[in-house]
């Protein structure tokens, strides 16, 4: 399978009055072909900042990418200019995003808002775009599209939004489909029904989907892969099973430790002690080392390299190289431990 | 129509504020008012209807003001209030309109200048100018460009109202103001709509930047700045005062001011009177455009 | 990213212990509100020009007058309509200092033995002392009117905030009705009845400027009375004073400071334009704005006497708007970066 998409240590950057916050710090991603990609980690582990620089929407003039590429179709998107990006945000790749309430420009129809992409990068008539929305409307499960064609987002609740914003980002068949954290702000049941649409029309289309999430109830739904984020660098990626079955690094151990389970001889929730790391004066080891109960010097001074489980489960700790201690994931997560 | 009520009930307190108001004043209108016998003054009175109680004096007149009769100038030899400020209002209707149109258009385009370059050079240099334009005194900037344009320049007439290029000097002096509210408050609502997720949507569908910029954010950003069109008003009304002066513009406000220092109570009475139901109706209209534009609300039924 | 490997020895690979409590530490003082808004005003450099330029103004107005010997009421037709000139500055010529008018230097027409730093008018009236004394007139009224509107529109905005529901509605209409009229109209009909001079006039501005100050502290009292932190009040049996104070004024005390801001150029526009048409301080007291009323009239022959006041003027209005600008930026925490 060929890679769609590739991240090639990318590196970003924001420049505040405080100096300059590193959130991404040399992130390799690949992405295939039809598949999905989940991205996990905590706020400000630079997952949304990874997408962002992707699609090329860093606020201006804060943030800027240092250094590194995103190969997209044998292009590398961070050195194209914007009016080059333009034609291909929303037609070839395509975002969504958190908030479906304010997603959406409130004093436009929804119906000229998805027509408005479809104009932007096809050339058809007015008539024809508007068919087209109205089958996109029926396409995400909008009861009576002809109608609410006409109507404003207002009208509409926040389940009925995210599936119009869905609407417009695959109107125009995009290869690759980036969902930032899209069902964080909905109630659970509409989650659900937000996360089948997306899957049956992924098997549909054939979208490839990076998906932002921080609740691994979602990775385990929709994704093939994982890569899981902290302080600006990728700590582990792998596939779904190898992440969920066999993780290897002590803050994934800590992510699915943190998962309430229903019935589990624990009462009290587990959360990992401390702070996210402040990126304006990265530590020069590896970032989860205040927080890790396995930490050792090197870990404080370096950096680890990847270690390789197998083709796909790459792990940075300093506790896969030899010389280190063996050390066992926490019952909880072992397989048949607690759940 | 509960606002139309309003209005209505508004405007009566209007009127009887500047009846009490010209009762109170000091002086009589009549000139050489010493130099008449008591007699003499009393027939006068008389005969102007100024020696009936007070409370049938406001009821002849609320009764008057409805059927559109203002009372009659003392001022003018007793000519219909309504018609001397007949004859002057399209000036005023004109310069105030000019005004509003040139000031609304650069304060638009000033203020979309600089809430899109937030922080830098040109946003400062907007906001300066803005500011510039809230703060010198109409009077002192108009003051100035005649002396500058009219005076050691010759290019501009500097007063009265007979041609196009009469025009230009009062039309700037008054628009001032009104660029620098309307930039202001435009800079800020734009600030707030360029960092709404809505714009960042638009701009991850590919939409060219110049879309983004005039059929999202400005579109979104201009409509609360239809809020702003009533004080604006009251603002413009006050400025024609002072510029009609300078200018020696033969509109309401040079009226205004005359009739104070001839005391012609009822042209003072109707004047204001004028004022206020422009700056009514003008607020009442601003209300209901308000609705009708925002989708959000015209559609949820009003407030 | 590869490592020589004899950088890292085995005794590297000991355990360490962390305190993680250490990286519960939020990075970062915490400031009050006030320090915080201080250090944003302090970085907005026009603001802080517009705070000195307003300091100096405040400063010649107190003492300006003391510097020559010269009264606002000293006459002497002899020194009449002298241009201004300063010793020192004129040998400028560029500049309007240098006590000329059309190239002829008047105070050696006119025999004039003392120079007058910003010259006379045509009584023969000493203009600086006469520009900073108009100028010490303009901001009593300004700052008295402003403080007057403080109390009425606080007081006012607030009541009808707390208490809402029909005595809120019945406020607001008068409210309503009130901003039916310009302002300015009102302003000088009650000027009419109440005869120019100082008082009427502060009292005729302080009348119509409350309006504004009690919309906006309602309108931030309503928006502060939902917040769940007065809820919480509340619940906790807080009596009527005590959530006032406690809670809702100091809140809104950003909001109040920066509308005086605002309040106060607003006084000094309208005194200046009253006397401008001829309502406001009578002679031979002079306000800013009568010093123009005058200066207007021989505007083409000696330019001087509307340029400095008008100046001054302008300096005032200029400076409490950026300032006020700057206050309402600083005390903005959505602004922050």
């Amino acid at each position: 399978m060929e890679n769609i998409l590739e991240v090639n240590d990318l590196h970003v950057s924001f420049e505040t009055h405080r100096g300059e916050v590193k959130a991404v710090r040399g992130v390799n991603l690949t992405l295939q072909k039809g598949e999905a990609l989940a991205i996990v980690g905590e706020s400000g582990s630079g997952k949304s900042v990874t997408t962002r620089a992707i699609m090329g929407l860093l606020p201006k003039p804060a943030g800027r990418v240092k250094s590194g590429g995103v190969v997209f179709n044998e292009r590398d998107l961070t050195k194209l200019s914007d009016k080059q990006l333009q034609k291909i945000r929303g037609s070839e790749i395509s975002m969504i995003f958190q908030d479906p309430m304010t997603s959406l420009n409130p004093t436009m129809t929804i119906g000229k808002q998805i027509m408005e992409v479809i104009k932007r990068h096809q050339n058809v008539s007015k008539t024809d775009a508007k068919n087209r929305a109205i089958e996109l409307l029926e396409l995400v499960g909008i009861p009576n599209p002809e109608e609410r064609i006409k109507q404003y987002p207002h009208q509409f609740s926040g389940g009925m939004r995210q599936r119009v914003i869905i609407a417009i980002a695959l109107a125009c068949n995009p290869n690759v489909l980036i969902a930032d954290e899209p069902t964080t702000a909905l109630d659970v049941t509409i989650q659900a029904q937000i996360l089948d649409l997306m899957k049956d029309l992924q098997k549909k289309t054939n979208t490839s989907i990076i998906l932002i999430t921080h609740d691994l109830g979602v990775v385990a739904n929709m994704a093939q892969r994982v890569a899981v984020m902290y302080g600006g660098k990728i700590i582990e990626t792998g596939t779904v099973d190898e992440i969920f079955y066999e993780p290897r690094h002590p803050y994934t151990w800590g992510l699915l430790s943190s998962m309430p389970r229903v019935n589990s001889k624990n009462s009290e929730l587990f959360a990992i002690p401390g702070t996210p790391p402040d990126l304006s004066n990265p530590p020069k080891g590896c970032p989860f080392a205040a927080r890790c109960p396995h930490a050792m010097k090197v870990c404080t001074e370096f950096m680890p390299d990847y270690s390789e489980m197998s083709d796909t489960h790459k792990i940075a700790c300093w506790l896969q190289d030899e010389r280190a201690p063996k050390v066992q994931p926490p019952e909880m997560i072992q397989i048949g431990g607690d759940h | 129509m509960k606002r139309i009520v309003y209005m209505i009930i508004t405007f009566l307190v209007v009127i009887t504020f500047t009846f009490l108001t010209m009762q109170l004043m000091p002086g009589t209108p009549f000139k050489n008012q010493n130099r008449l016998s008591p007699e003499q003054l009393a027939q006068l009175k008389h005969f102007y209807g100024l020696d009936e109680p007070i409370p049938v004096q406001y009821i002849h007149y609320v009764g008057n003001a409805l059927h559109g009769d203002l009372g009659g100038s003392f001022q003018f030899g007793m000519r219909p209030v309504a018609t001397i400020l007949g004859e002057k209002a399209p000036i005023s209707l004109d310069l105030g309109i000019e005004a509003i149109v040139v000031g609304a258009i650069f304060g638009i385009l000033l203020g979309i200048i600089a809430g899109l370059r937030r922080g830098t050079a040109l946003d400062y240099g907007a906001t300066f100018i803005s500011v510039l334009g809230i703060s010198i005194p109409s009077f002192v900037l108009a003051v100035f460009m005649q002396y500058l344009f009219g005076v050691k320049l010759h290019i501009l007439p500097i007063a009265y109202w007979k041609g196009f290029e009469y025009h230009i000097m009062p039309v700037i002096a008054l628009a001032v103001g009104v660029v620098a509210n309307v930039a202001r408050f435009m800079r800020t609502e734009m600030v707030e709509v360029v960092n709404q997720d809505y714009i960042t949507t638009a701009r991850a569908k590919g939409i060219s930047s110049f879309s983004v910029v005039f059929k999202h954010s400005v579109r979104n950003a201009l409509i609360p700045v239809i809020t702003i069109l009533g004080p604006l008003t009251a603002a413009i009304v006050t400025g024609s005062l002072v510029i009609e002066n300078i200018f020696a513009i033969p509109g309401i406000g040079s009226q205004f001011v005359d009739s104070i220092v001839t005391n012609d109570y009822p042209m003072i009475m109707g004047t204001t009177e004028l004022y206020s139901a422009l700056l009514i109706v003008m607020i009442f209209i601003v209300d209901i455009l308000y609705g009708v534009i925002d989708p959000r609300i015209r559609l949820a039924g009003g407030r | 990213m590869t490592l020589l490997n004899n950088e890292i020895t085995k005794d590297m690979f000991e355990p360490v212990v962390i305190d993680s409590t250490e990286s519960e530490i939020i990075a970062g003082k915490s400031t009050s509100f006030w320090k915080d808004s201080l250090q944003r005003l302090s970085r907005n450099k026009g603001a802080v020009v517009a705070a000195i330029i307003l300091l100096l103004i405040v400063l010649l107005a107190l003492i300006g007058p003391t510097m020559n010997k010269y009264g606002i009421d000293d006459q002497n037709v002899v020194r009449q309509n002298l241009s201004a000139k300063i010793p020192g500055l004129d040998k400028i010529h560029w500049l309007p200092f240098d006590g000329s008018e059309n190239n002829v230097d008047l105070y050696k027409t006119q025999h004039a033995k003392v120079d007058f730093w910003f010259g006379t008018d045509d009584l023969g009236r000493d203009l600086w002392t006469r520009t900073w004394k108009g100028t010490q007139i303009s901001l009593f009224i300004a700052v008295v009117a402003a403080a007057v509107d403080l109390l009425i529109g606080v007081a006012y905005g607030g009541i009808s905030a707390y208490f809402g529901g029909k005595i809120d509605n019945i406020m607001q209409r008068i409210v309503e009705v009130i901003l039916g009229i310009p302002n300015l109209v009102i302003i000088i009909l009650m000027i009419l009845i109440l005869r120019p001079g100082l008082v009427s006039i502060i009292v005729a501005i302080a009348l119509t400027g409350w309006v504004n100050m009690s919309r906006i502290v309602r309108a931030q009292m309503l928006r502060l009375k939902s917040e769940e932190y007065v809820l919480a009040s509340r619940t906790l049996g807080a009596s009527h004073t005590r959530i006032i104070s406690r809670h809702l004024l100091p809140n809104t005390l950003g909001q109040i400071i920066i509308n005086t801001m605002f309040t106060i150029p607003s006084a000094i526009f309208f005194e200046a334009f009253l006397s401008f048409i001829g309502l406001g301080i009578k002679d031979p007291v002079a306000s800013l704005g009568s010093l123009i009323n005058r200066g207007f009239g021989v505007l083409q022959i000696h330019p001087y006497q509307v340029v400095f006041p008008g100046i001054v003027i302008s300096l005032l209005l200029i400076c409490f708007n950026i300032l006020g600008d700057g206050l309402r930026d600083a005390f903005d925490p959505k602004l922050r970066q």
